[in-house]
């Protein structure tokens, strides 16, 4: 590990554009910007986005192209914000689409099915898609250092990317920040800083020295390539349902960025013709109660949220002032969508459910999923009939500690068959 | 002189107060707003402030204080 250099050197000066894409865009103003790594726009501070050339992609791009792509979510990569053939990430996506016909019997659902992003590779959450596309976008310019604030998901799946791309990576947390937390990111060799101070310095530091160092800061200068990467959870979706669109989405709501990218990935298979254009498609929004800004904004009728301290034992989705929640409430408006919110033992039920009735562990962001599902599905705002998709965006293993006290003990018995017929008398 | 870009969230009660204003009076630093959206009930605001840095995080301090919820321009960047 090295120390960062003590003066900032400038920015990468070799950033290669694709035809494919042709700027990036404010999504306030409309002002263009070149391919480099920058996230806001000068004039109004709106955020910037890829703007892609869909008529050339429209020409190379089909059902039969992504067919013969590989078995990742590199199959899109013609949607996706990279210049050259991807290096890092390779494995990333094509996670299972499961009909989750058992968990649906529960709820009242037909013809519901789970996207288990539990098993992404390398690191088992949906974070893998958006650094794969980070890393790979942060190779191409330039950057050798890459860099994030996480107490979770987000820091594993940097690392893990970081250190097979042989990038210097530094992970930035509270100092009082438990140390299980941290340990499984510290297998990949990161610099982690714990700063003495509470989650707004943390929040504040980062953002200046994103502004500092020639880094790579994921969700910082390299957001509007990271956040693309969340587009291919539908591409996945509409591709396994036999190019389909479903009738209603239910996502989880951190940054809200996931929410929009997911519409986003439905209305550009749309756009270009690899699916059938579904103007009813139900896109909602999924908030643990603890932690619910957009929730709050939603049920009373507003397109502004207030920032909240989050309280919830859904740590993966405590973000109290989301980047994209303005964006995520506009995409639920528009789509006819709602948004619903889970206690923490709610969370842990939705946890639970999801396990013995489809044999997937999810980590609490699924638990609100899986919660908030069943409450659209119980008033009715999903009927039984219509096609229907959950996503689950984390493994269960990374926050075993929500479910002390909620399982039940082990049943005893004596190294008998005598106590075995006894205690566990099965039939 | 260093520029920091922030977004301020302005609860109700405070809503009606030339804060902004005040900032300016109190701290030696030039607020440049870009962005804002003020109702009745709430506003936020996106804005440059212009300064020494520590001019700048003592008028961030006195924000808070009065019930300002500060962060920096991307919001929340610490994820799970």
């Amino acid at each position: 590990m090295s120390n960062p250099s003590a003066s900032p050197r400038p920015f990468p000066e070799d950033r290669k554009a694709s035809s494919l894409m042709r700027g990036l865009k404010c999504r306030e103003c409309g002002r263009i910007y070149d391919l480099a790594p920058v996230h806001v726009c000068d004039f109004c501070f709106g955020p910037l986005e890829v703007d892609y050339d869909y008529e050339a992609i429209g020409k190379i791009m089909s059902r039969d192209s992504v067919d013969k792509g590989p078995k990742s979510l590199w199959r899109y990569k013609h949607l996706l914000p990279i210049a050259e053939e991807p290096t890092i990430g390779l494995y990333a996506g094509m996670t299972p689409l499961v009909k989750a016909d058992r968990l649906g019997k529960a709820l009242g659902l037909k013809n519901l099915y789970i996207k288990n992003d539990t098993v992404n590779h390398p690191t088992l959450s949906f974070k893998d898609r958006v650094v794969a596309v980070a890393i790979n976008r942060a190779r191409e310019l330039g950057f050798r250092t890459v860099a994030c604030a996480s107490t979770g998901n987000l820091a594993n799946s940097v690392s893990a990317h970081a250190a097979s791309a042989g990038m210097e990576c530094f992970v930035f947390i509270p100092h009082d920040l438990e140390a299980g937390k941290i340990l499984g990111n510290l297998i990949y060799r990161p610099t982690v800083v714990a700063v003495r101070g509470n989650y707004d310095d943390v929040n504040r530091l980062c953002s200046e020295i994103g502004g500092e160092y020639p880094w790579a800061f994921v969700n910082i200068n390299i957001r509007p390539y990271y956040a693309e990467g969340s587009k291919t959870m539908a591409f996945e979706t509409a591709e396994q349902l036999g190019w389909r669109v479903p009738d209603q989405v239910v996502v989880p709501i951190a940054s809200g960025s996931l929410l929009t990218k997911i519409w986003k990935g439905f209305q550009e298979f749309s756009r270009l013709g690899l699916v059938d254009s579904h103007p009813d498609l139900k896109v909602n929004g999924a908030q643990a109660q603890g932690c619910s800004p957009v929730y709050q904004a939603f049920a009373a009728g507003r397109t502004q949220f207030v920032p909240v301290k989050p309280k919830t034992i859904a740590k993966s989705l405590a973000i109290g002032n989301p980047a994209d929640g303005y964006y995520a409430l506009d995409v639920i408006g528009k789509s006819h969508g709602q948004v619903e919110a889970a206690s923490d033992p709610e969370i842990v039920e939705g946890m639970v459910l999801l396990a013995e009735t489809e044999g997937i562990f999810a980590e609490t962001a699924g638990g609100v999923t899986v919660a908030c599902l069943k409450k659209l599905a119980e008033k009715g705002a999903i009927r039984p009939d219509e096609l229907t998709v959950a996503y689950i965006t984390g493994n269960g293993l990374k926050t075993m500690e929500a479910l002390t006290g909620y399982l039940p003990e082990p049943v005893g018995i004596d190294p008998t068959l005598a106590s075995f017929q006894k205690i566990v008398n099965p039939s | 002189m260093t520029k920091l870009r922030f977004h301020m969230t302005f609860p109700e009660e405070r809503v009606k107060e030339p804060i902004l204003y005040e900032i300016s009076q109190k701290f030696r630093v030039v607020p440049n707003i870009r962005r804002a959206d003020v109702s009745d009930s709430s506003g936020w605001v996106e804005l440059e402030l212009e300064g020494e840095l520590p001019e700048i995080e003592r008028t961030v301090q006195y924000l808070r204080q009065r019930g300002i919820h500060v962060d920096p321009l991307e919001k929340t960047i610490l994820e799970g």
